[in-house]
């Protein structure tokens, strides 16, 4: 076996130290410019919110700025869901629930994630009231389990920990996102509006024909396809990721909303047989938190006012702005509550509704 | 911890030279600060995992100091066991479970335990000790030291695997706990190469063979071509660039490894392939399977067997599933067929012999890399064009793979091909990273790679990745 060679005998040591010392000196040199450059652009306002430059919050980066927006923004409501509630603006949760509000949805959200983002924000400041958007397939699989292709999730970015911050401040990343904003250059996509950072809603169009475009009624889940869910794995995610939240904050005022999916989302689960874990489900949340005071459960999927009128979806889970603001308003004003004297019932209502839709009925006349 | 991490360039490395040059005066005290350092950098992953490795170094060295004292063949067999029940546990168990509740029609009880790192690389390292103490080729009556030959950080993870005789005179040498510019130099030059090839290359074809790998059905025949060709290089970047970096860090402590990798796809049979591939698990299991299992010295017949018995068995030690298995069973099949050729005295055209073994080691790659054997063989009827997506579906994929890649790199789409092309002059160019070491000199030019390639390196380690879910 051949040794790892040995270096040139000619190799003097004076010129050694010095070539060792030079390219180290210039490498920490060139990584501690970086470091500097991207704490003081901070371009996902991991440190402070921007105020040098128009805030850049990229479309694709959620998992990134909301953390920064959670550790350093100024507010006492928080929202967390998932891409449904995206074009909920931070003044409507403000003016709605008599405070400051803030957005840090995220597309495909797991139930690790919402509670990862909810402890980030607690840990910041003491908060009046969260408002928490649950989605089925977010607690499907571990307690840990992330969407595929939400790539890593920046860990770093969520602790007070200075010593995790290396990953961001000497990021390549980072570093072109920093240079960008010098330069001006608008090539990423991305909005600057703080008080709506997430918004899609104006490159949707909401109709009944844009919900059933791409739509098969025999194979609803075609569209966008979600895992089967199992009951058990679903109760551990919620009680490890969300329960310890609600639990260690009896200050904070929890709404966990369940959130108006269209009708054929509920074709959807008869289809796939998945009606019954979803109900158990909502029914295992409502048992886990019923001794919580300071947890509020708001169950919109049975309003069939909202639910059954496609011309308020742009596909058949995401829904126009304006039943964002109804989710909101639904939320701090404890409307559509679910007590113990209705859970029976709310449950009994939205099976028939379930059951007696007919996927049928979407088919082009 | 991994070499690729912040923690361990920017404070584990540094920290761990610093005082263990400081100790430099007292070498015991020098040695035990490199353990106890090398504990750290183990259990940094999972603390868990701490009481395996601590335990496994007793008992082999309370069995070698059997072995030391007289103890005879029946001591030696209790350790090789010791080794391998652990082994069996952590890595086999679910393996053997679940293949036997296959054959019962029951429902596996899986353990479900984590493989603890390195757990293949540390047990063989102490089987091959006990076997030259016994063999009254090997000796060591201190603990410290033998605790530090087991966990000697740059070599506990991935290898390479070390023989006690290499590298137990180097750790007692005195003056090796005293900086030396050269090595220093040296060692920073083969880190910063070892860097390069698994930050910039391995990690940037790995969303190519991802790509393919995640959905081999519905693959154009180029398509899977180019995904299992990305494959091919992720795996030879990744693994030699951290060998590069294992090296580099063993010779800034004046410690020399054995190198593990010398250009194997440059190997114009399969046989050249297994002495510059893995270099020193081709060598342990020469020395401690092939030759106890009666080498070449039976004839024909019983050669071929011991050759196919050692693949089989290095195939599972690669990971304990089928995939595995049929990948060693390949290659043992290559080597059987290489040896009888060359006993034929036929030779190849070289260029044909070169081109025939480099597409036997990308095709058996495909069950090295494919997670269930299933897969394995649609990716394989994709490249054959059997059951493929139409040809003409594979600019649309190269294009979304180039939008991941340019996502994930924040470079421009069109720069994505720069690491192809650097990975591809690299694995053909003659000089490889030993060769570069060896003939290393402190010159300006190789001083500005390493001042440019290792932030560069760094500043890759935590990629800013969009999410990609298409639709929000």
């Amino acid at each position: 076996m051949t040794a790892d060679p040995t270096p040139s005998p000619a190799t003097s040591a004076p010129a050694a130290r010095r070539w060792f010392a030079l390219a180290l000196g210039v490498a920490v040199a060139i990584l501690v410019a970086v470091g500097a450059f991207n704490a003081y652009i901070d371009p996902f306002q991991q440190f402070r919110i921007a105020t040098r430059y128009p805030p850049r919050y990229y479309t694709s980066l959620h998992r990134y700025i909301a953390p920064g927006l959670a550790k350093n923004a100024a507010y006492d409501t928080l929202l967390t869901g998932s891409s449904i509630v995206e074009n909920t603006r931070n003044d409507t949760i403000g003016r709605t629930c008599g405070g400051v509000g803030l957005n840090v949805a995220m597309p495909a959200l797991t139930g690790y994630e919402q509670g990862l983002i909810l402890r980030t924000a607690l840990a910041a400041r003491r908060l009046k009231r969260a408002i928490v958007v649950l989605d089925f397939t977010g607690f499907g699989g571990a307690p840990g389990a992330r969407h595929p292709l939400a790539g890593p999730l920046p860990t770093y970015l969520y602790d007070r920990n200075p010593f995790n911050d290396f990953p961001y401040l000497l990021s390549w990343g980072v570093l072109v996102r920093s240079w960008r904003i010098v330069e001006a250059d608008a090539s990423e996509r991305f909005r600057t509006d703080a008080a709506a950072p997430w918004w899609w809603a104006d490159q949707k169009r909401f109709a009944r024909s844009e919900v059933l475009r791409h739509l098969d009624p025999r194979d609803l889940n075609a569209q966008f396809p979600q895992p089967t869910l199992e009951i058990e794995a679903m109760r551990v995610s919620f009680a490890r990721n969300i329960l310890p939240v609600l639990e260690g904050h009896p200050q904070t005022e929890f709404d966990l909303v369940w959130p108006p999916y269209s009708i054929i989302v509920w074709g959807d689960y008869v289809q796939r047989r998945q009606l019954d874990v979803t109900l158990a489900f909502k029914r295992y949340v409502f048992e886990a938190t019923r001794e919580l005071a300071n947890v509020h459960i708001i169950d919109l999927q049975g309003v069939a006012e909202v639910t059954h009128n496609l011309d308020l979806y742009t596909d058949l889970y995401h829904f126009a702005p304006s039943i964002n603001d109804w989710l909101i308003d639904a939320a701090c004003h404890d409307r559509h509550r679910v007590r113990a004297d209705n859970v029976d019932a709310l449950g009994a209502a939205l099976r028939a509704q379930a059951l007696a839709f007919d996927p049928a009925e979407l088919e082009p006349k | 911890m991994l070499f690729n991490s912040y923690d361990y360039l920017l404070w584990f490395l540094p920290a761990a030279l610093i005082v263990f040059f400081a100790l430099g005066r007292r070498p015991l005290a020098a040695q035990a600060w490199l353990t106890v350092a090398s504990l750290v950098f183990y259990g940094w992953w999972n603390p868990w995992h701490l009481p395996l490795i601590l335990g496994s170094i007793a008992v082999n060295f309370a069995v070698a100091r059997a072995l030391q004292r007289g103890a005879g063949r029946a001591i030696l067999a209790f350790g090789i066991a010791a080794n391998l029940a652990v082994l069996g546990v952590f890595k086999y168990a679910d393996f053997l479970v679940a293949n036997v509740a296959r054959l019962t029609s029951e429902t596996p009880r899986l353990l479900h335990l984590a493989l603890p790192l390195g757990i293949s690389f540390f047990t063989f390292t102490q089987i091959a000790y006990l076997v030259d103490v016994y063999r009254r080729k090997a000796r060591e009556p201190v603990l410290v030291n033998y605790a530090l030959f087991v966990t000697f950080f740059p070599h506990l993870l991935a290898g390479p695997i070390l023989h006690h005789s290499e590298m137990m005179p180097q750790f007692a040498e005195a003056t090796n706990k005293r900086p030396q510019a050269a090595n220093l130099a040296s060692g920073l030059f083969l880190l910063t190469i070892g860097l390069m090839k698994k930050v910039l290359l391995a990690d940037t074809f790995a969303p190519i063979a991802d790509a393919g790998f995640g959905a081999p059905a519905a693959l154009s025949a180029p398509a899977a071509w180019i995904a299992v060709l990305a494959y091919t290089m992720q795996i030879y970047f990744d693994f030699s660039g951290y060998t590069d970096m294992a090296l580099g860090a063993a010779r800034m402590f004046n410690i020399r490894m054995p190198i593990n990798f010398d250009s194997p796809y440059r190997a114009t049979d399969i046989r050249e392939f297994w002495h510059r591939w893995h270099m020193t698990l081709s060598r342990f299991l020469r020395e401690y399977l092939y030759i106890p299992l009666g080498g070449n010295r039976n004839g024909e017949w019983r050669t071929a067997t011991n050759v196919l018995a050692t693949f089989l068995l290095g195939g599972l030690w690669h990971g304990a599933a089928w995939t595995f298995v049929l990948w060693g069973f390949l290659h043992g099949l290559a080597m059987i067929v290489c040896r009888a050729w060359q006993r034929g005295g036929m030779a190849l055209p070289r260029p044909f012999a070169w081109a025939l073994t480099f597409l036997f080691v990308t095709v058996s790659w495909v069950f090295f890399r494919a997670t269930s054997a299933d897969d394995a063989f649609s990716m394989l009827r994709a490249m054959a064009g059997i059951d493929a997506a139409p040809a003409a579906q594979t600019l649309a994929w190269l294009d979304s793979v180039e939008a991941t890649l340019a996502g994930m790199l924040s470079v421009p789409p069109s720069w994505t091909l720069v690491p192809a092309a650097i990975g591809l002059a690299i694995v053909w160019r003659r000089a490889n990273s030993n060769a570069l070491v060896q003939r290393f000199e402190p010159t300006l030019a190789n001083g500005a790679l390493t001042a440019l390639a290792l932030p560069l390196c760094v500043l890759q380690l935590a990629r800013v990745t969009p999410f990609l879910y298409f639709n929000f």
